[in-house]
């Protein structure tokens, strides 16, 4: 399906933001006050760029699924070279074993559009602009303020072109790209030596986590002998079928599974849950708040700690493949969320809360992921968008507090701030309750569509019930696929359902340890209790920020007041875009069907877990149960004067001090990684000093022990040694060949 | 002499030749120049060493034009005899090819970033300084464009001397044992070479009769007649491969013969360290694919498996020891113990991909780690102490030389987009496929753990060079204490004194960006477009590798057993 003209623009969605880059760097110290212009309009013309292809790839997807109505799944799919990065022809080994599949290791730098891409590339682009927009205001007056905006713009490159890479190798790419992006806006203060470590810290984790996408990289290359996305045809008409390109798709054997495939599902969730901040690699977002608020709320909130989301969504057919991986993506992801709500309880810094809750809010993202149907994979994609637009909120909300507050972020020093600052404060609630997922703001759907995912793994005759009494959508699911028992197809459309892929799994593979109903239950209670401790830590920050008597910190000043219309602008935008898009997706549907297109989605082994849409209605009541447990619960410990005591930490007892100290995993990891490492490196240098080179010395010395007739010889002079060195050298050079004469 | 201007005639071998005397006269320029003084000297240096570059890279362009050098056949070859009398057939022969074009490059490159990062540096003596590092260019230029056994050998020594007096003359406080150390570690291995080669070339003599130093000769002959691998033959090809690996890893550094490293990067002059660093480490890698993988095969496939494991130690070892020192140059120096351990590893590993990253990775490591070099000696001329804990907050001072600091960290810790990722990445991956498909069972956990080591190792890079950087360059500024600045140029300590004291801008100067930038376009280059780099030089790899490629696999479908092989897909 060749689509010439959007692939062009396509091109344009990271090149106008790295132009901005640029042309930051060589124009910004001139720019002065004016360095934002750049970065703005080069985001700018790239979101709506983004928004164009957004629609023309929604408008492709609908002819598509009106034209081919057999076809289970509409793929649409478009790819563009630029140039050929690396090429090693003929990579194969005369070897004693050759790998199952190796070809050449040949790196196209090529680009995808497809109904994921162009999603993601909409959300960046669009938040980018905004935070853009509201950072022309934040950061007015700072000295490095031209610097900002290149690292912004690089940001928005780098990120964008991690989205739309079609290779794993440009994925790790950009992958490292964005987290040196964000390292560098983490210590933006550079002076302050703790955004100096917490850069430095960030940067270290992730690399853990990119460990894990390297090697995962060589087991793909290893297995299926290209590290392409999309399918190549050669020169001479071969078909070289890429990891997630279609061949491979409908190709029931097409996967691996096994221990190579578990290997490369766990290495890829290592990676995501490095740049997702997922356990056990979570502890460096909270430090990230060191950096300046818009790119926490950009980089740290909206869009890069996305990656591992969108990473694990690509790779779906991979992860299908394994349901135990899968499994295991749920298992991270649900106890992340509800450590990271516990922690973020206890908070007293408004950005350290939001961190946590964004850590808490990945969490979701990736349990859903963890079903492997395609409800998980498309709400943990919604909640990806919906969360993108309230967390960035809720961040610029807090930069705009920090802001007026005079840099104070601690939520014990201000109160009653809605009476200074009351857009800020409308727009914050109504983040907050996107958030907490009161209906019917945005977090409300998309946190419904997850619950119900893995309530269908949970219970699965419930739902095959509940689906058997809505529409009939199946007529539409494809040749089934068990992912447990590998890729034989489990007969046709009509009687497949959920429930007998469950039972078939459970029963045909005993290998399969993880994914089972019950484990799918716990996860299912575990987020729903989540869901209670979100709501109360969002509303204990609103109320202890902006209920109450009005208090102000010294740092303020006297006149502390509204932020400008730079930084309210965007605050408005995105508090209507997080009250209205979660009703609007989900009553249409558009992002499901339209995510469904998606070549990864659209393999049958994830298409025919499609289910029909449905509200939940029992879910919807449970989770709203929760929601309001978890607000009335912080109304009665911070609600109005009650806004800044410790009131309800007090029946926490030695837990309090378990979440305010994050459950341990600093000391931890500084005790059994950190320190035993630095040993021994120090024990590596003592033995480089003293047996490596102490050796080399004592040969070096021997000599001296030799005599007077050697004493002499070493006179220390250079001269001398040559010529010993010149003449030995010619007396063998005369021995050898006067040897070859006779 | 007058057709030399002519285009017609300004045949590529004449080019070559060009290339090559140009830093010698220039050497004579400066020294004529001494009685004008220093900024005559070193004005004639950089205008020798910008010469010299330009017409290296017009070589090269020359060369990538040739239709001869996609098939790796050598350019520009000038053959004068030298020495033929009676059997003997030495020549004065050079040329290029794929396997050395990008060394050559890069040493017409470093030798100007050489003389510019000495500029303020060396003040004591300037004449004897730039003659010699002049000589050192011309040296290394020579290195690579031998194609005689006994001139390489000649250029190979000659790189030597000139480097022993820079450090004994102009380095810091314990130049003296430094430059005796490497001076005396370094011969030793390479006498041990010299007898190597010279075996191979009686092996030769033996067989056809004539007393051949011609490497392209050699090479031919012993593929038809190989040295022998058996008990009978007394090992021979072992025993040779054993000696030429001496001179080699020594010079790399392969771990455990790398403590001469440290000591002589510390105590050389900046301009020293960067050819030290960028080309002269170069030697021993450029040596085992020049002689030993294509002459030895067979030893190379026996020894290969160690040397890999070598490698992969090294990359770790070379980290964790980097992680705890306090001196800035010191730890970059362990860097490059580390990061020629990655080198090893690809070469040993074996597979196109791994050997053409490992040869790419040359050219990455000599840019940034002279880059580092370069920077760290700037920093040192500017607060007169190395000592990462008495330096900090230079960002605030210095932000482009902090710009450029953070990008040649960033391309030493393999960040992509940027040449140190394109290398290691392909050693990696390179790597990883012999150890997935191309091992003896046995040996497969083995492999797979070291390469798993490899990777760690990217870890721990990031690890002590982000460290240095925090505390170098972020965190408040601070003074570094003036006792420290006792350095033995008295007179720079008096002339910079002022700033060290403040907490000015000392940012860089012209001569220290144009030392860096061209770097710094090529550190980016690679990474964007690697290609570039990596096809000119593909066949010449592949050409010296394929013997030994063939002779390890062998080897391992000897050791696997039979029924294995059967299931083999």
């Amino acid at each position: 399906m060749p689509i010439d003209s959007p692939l062009t623009l396509l091109v344009l969605v990271p090149l106008l933001p790295l132009v901005a880059a640029l042309v930051g760097v060589v124009f910004g110290r001139r720019l002065g006050g004016w360095a934002h212009l750049p970065a703005v309009a080069g985001i700018g013309a790239s979101a709506a760029i983004s928004l164009m292809l957004l629609a023309g790839t929604a408008e492709r997807v609908k002819s598509a699924s009106n034209d081919v109505d057999s076809a289970t799944s509409v793929s649409v799919e478009g790819v563009t070279t630029l140039w050929q990065w690396a090429t090693v022809d003929h990579p194969d080994l005369p070897a004693a074993r050759p790998p199952a599949a190796v070809g050449s290791f040949s790196i196209p730098v090529a680009l995808r559009l497809d109904p994921l891409t162009a999603t993601m590339l909409s959300i960046i682009t669009c938040v980018g602009l905004l935070v853009a927009i509201y950072s022309a205001g934040y950061m007015h007056g700072d000295p490095g303020y031209p610097r900002f905006f290149v690292l912004v713009s690089m940001f928005v490159f780098s990120m964008t072109m991690l989205v739309a890479a079609s290779n794993f190798l440009l994925v790790y790419v950009f992958w490292e790209a964005v987290g040196a992006c964000s390292y560098l806006l983490i210590g933006f203060w550079y002076t302050k030596p703790e955004a100096a470590r917490a850069a430095k810290k960030a940067f270290l984790v992730n690399r853990v986590g990119d460990f894990g996408l390297a090697v995962a990289t060589f087991l793909l290359w290893m297995t299926y002998g290209t590290l392409n996305f999309h399918d190549v045809t050669a020169a001479d008409g071969t078909l070289l079928p890429g990891i997630l390109g279609p061949a491979r798709l409908h190709d029931a054997a097409g996967y691996v599974g096994g221990a190579v495939g578990a290997a490369i599902c766990l290495l890829l969730l290592l990676a995501a849950c490095g740049k997702s901040a997922q356990l056990p690699l979570h502890v460096w977002l909270p430090d990230a708040m060191e950096g300046p608020t818009p790119a926490s709320a950009l980089i740290h909130a909206a869009t890069m700690v996305t990656a591992g989301v969108y990473l694990v969504a690509r790779c779906a057919p991979i992860f299908v493949a394994c349901p135990d991986a899968l499994a295991a993506v749920s298992i991270v992801g649900a106890t992340t969320a509800l450590v990271a709500a516990l922690i973020g309880t206890v908070q007293n810094d408004l950005k350290r809360v939001l961190a946590y809750s964004t850590i808490s809010q990945l969490g979701y993202m990736f349990a859903s992921l963890g079903t492997g149907t395609l409800l998980g994979f498309s709400a943990a994609i919604f909640h990806l968008v919906t969360h993108a637009f309230f967390k960035a909120l809720l961040f610029l909300g807090a930069g705009s507090v920090m802001h007026s507050m005079g840099g104070v972020i601690d939520m014990r020093r201000f109160g009653g701030l809605r009476r200074i600052m009351p857009v800020t404060a409308a727009t914050f609630l109504v983040g907050s309750l996107a958030l907490a997922g009161v209906a019917p703001f945005a977090g409300f759907f998309s946190k419904d569509e997850i619950l119900a995912a893995l309530h269908g793994k949970g219970w699965p005759h419930a739902h095959a019930e509940h689906h058997e009494a809505g529409p009939a959508h199946h007529a539409a699911v494809g040749p089934a696929v068990l992912p447990a028992t590998g890729f034989s197809a489990a007969g046709t459309a009509a009687d497949f359902v959920s429930d007998t892929r469950v039972d078939a799994a459970a029963a045909d593979s005993a290998a399969v340890v993880l994914d089972r109903p019950a484990t799918w239950r716990v996860l299912f209670w575990m987020s729903l209790v989540t869901a209670g401790l979100t709501a109360f830590y969002t509303f204990r920050a609103v109320f202890m920020t902006f209920t109450g008597p009005t208090r102000v910190p010294d740092e303020a000043g006297h006149h502390a007041h509204e932020s400008p219309l730079p930084m309210t602008g965007p605050l408005v935008v995105l508090a209507v875009a997080s009250a209205v898009s979660g009703w609007w997706l989900f009553t249409t549907h558009a992002l499901a069907d339209f995510l469904a297109a998606t070549p990864s989605f659209a393999a049958p082994a994830v298409a025919a877990t499609a289910v029909p849409h449905a509200f939940h209605v029992d879910l919807a009541v449970q989770g709203t149960l929760a929601a309001a447990i978890g607000i009335v619960v912080a109304a009665f410990g911070h609600l109005g004067r009650r806004s800044d005591g410790p009131q309800l930490e007090r029946f926490l007892g030695p837990l309090r001090t378990l979440f305010a100290e994050k459950f341990y995993f600093d000391p931890i990891y500084s005790g059994l990684i950190v320190k035993p490492l630095q040993a021994l490196a120090y024990l590596a240098a003592l033995i480089d000093r003293l047996v490596v080179d102490g050796l080399v010395d004592a040969l070096a010395r021997l000599p001296a022990g030799l005599g007077a007739i050697v004493r002499r010889l070493q006179s220390g002079l250079l001269q001398r040694y040559a010529l010993a060195g010149a003449l030995g050298t010619l007396l063998i050079v005369l021995a050898l060949t006067w040897r070859m004469r006779s | 002499m007058n057709n030399l201007l002519d285009p017609a005639a300004f045949s590529p071998d004449r080019h070559l030749l060009l290339v090559i005397a140009t830093p010698l006269l220039g050497a004579l320029v400066a020294w004529v120049m001494g009685s004008r003084g220093l900024t005559a000297v070193r004005q004639s240096a950089a205008v020798t060493a910008t010469v010299t570059l330009v017409l290296a890279g017009w070589l090269i362009v020359r060369y990538l034009g040739d239709p001869g050098s996609e098939a790796a056949l050598p350019y520009a070859t000038v053959q004068l005899p030298w020495l033929t009398q009676g059997i003997f057939d030495v020549r004065f022969s050079l040329g290029l090819d794929g396997l050395s074009l990008w060394m050559f490059g890069l040493s017409a490159l470093l030798s100007l970033t050489a003389v510019l990062v000495s500029w303020d540096a060396v003040k004591d003596r300037p004449v004897g300084f730039y003659v010699l590092l002049l000589v050192l260019e011309a040296a290394m230029l020579g290195v690579f464009a031998a194609r005689d056994v006994i001139l390489f050998y000649v250029f190979f020594e000659f790189t030597l001397v000139p480097l022993f007096f820079l450090i004994g003359i102009w380095g810091h406080e314990e130049r003296r044992r430094a430059a005796v150390k490497f001076f005396i570690y370094t011969l030793t291995g390479s006498v041990l070479t010299f007898l190597g080669l010279l075996a191979i070339v009686l092996w030769n003599s033996s067989h056809t009769g004539t007393v051949s130093f011609d490497i392209q000769t050699l090479t031919t002959n012993l593929a038809n007649h190989p040295l022998p691998m058996t008990a009978q033959g007394g090992w021979l090809q072992m025993v040779v491969f054993l000696a030429l690996l001496a001179g080699f890893a020594v010079k790399v550094p392969i771990v455990p013969l790398h403590t001469w490293l440290p000591l002589a990067h510390v105590e050389a002059p900046t301009g020293g360290s960067v050819d030290l660093a960028g080309v002269l480490l170069k030697i021993g890698i450029y040596g085992f694919l020049r002689f030993s993988m294509p002459m030895l095969p067979e030893a190379t496939a026996v020894a290969a498996p160690w040397l890999f494991g070598l490698g992969a130690v090294g990359i770790v070892y070379g980290a964790l020891v980097a992680l705890v020192q306090t001196d800035l140059k010191r730890l970059i120096a362990y860097s490059s113990v580390s990061h020629m351990g990655y080198v090893v590893m690809g070469l040993f590993a074996l597979t196109p991909v791994a050997v053409e990253g490992a040869n790419l990775q040359l050219i990455n490591h000599g840019l940034s780690s002279a880059g580092l070099f370069a920077l760290v000696g700037m920093i040192y001329e500017r607060f007169h102490t190395r000592s990462i804990s008495n330096l900090g907050g230079i960002a605030s001072r210095a932000p482009w030389l902090t710009v450029l600091f953070m990008l040649f960290t960033f391309s030493s810790i393999g960040l992509p987009g940027l040449n140190g990722f394109v290398g290691e990445f392909m050693i990696l991956a390179g790597s990883f496929q012999r150890a997935w498909g191309g091992v003896a069972p046995g040996l497969q956990t083995a492999y797979l753990v070291l390469c798993l080591l490899g990777v760690a190792g990217v870890v721990l890079g990031a690890w002590y060079m982000l460290w240095a950087v925090e505390r170098v360059f972020f965190g408040g500024s601070r003074e570094p204490p003036r006792g420290t600045a006792a350095g033995r140029h008295g007179h720079g300590a008096d002339h910079h004194g002022h700033d060290a004291g403040h907490a000015d801008r000392c940012d860089l100067r012209w001569h220290e960006v144009a030392a860096l930038v061209p770097l710094a376009v090529f550190v980016i280059w690679i990474g964007v477009a690697p290609a570039t780099f990596l096809e000119p030089a593909a066949m010449a790899v592949r050409d010296t590798t394929h013997d030994a490629s063939a002779s390890f696999a062998a080897r391992m479908s000897a050791a696997t057993p039979q029924d294995q092989v059967a299931h083999a897909p």
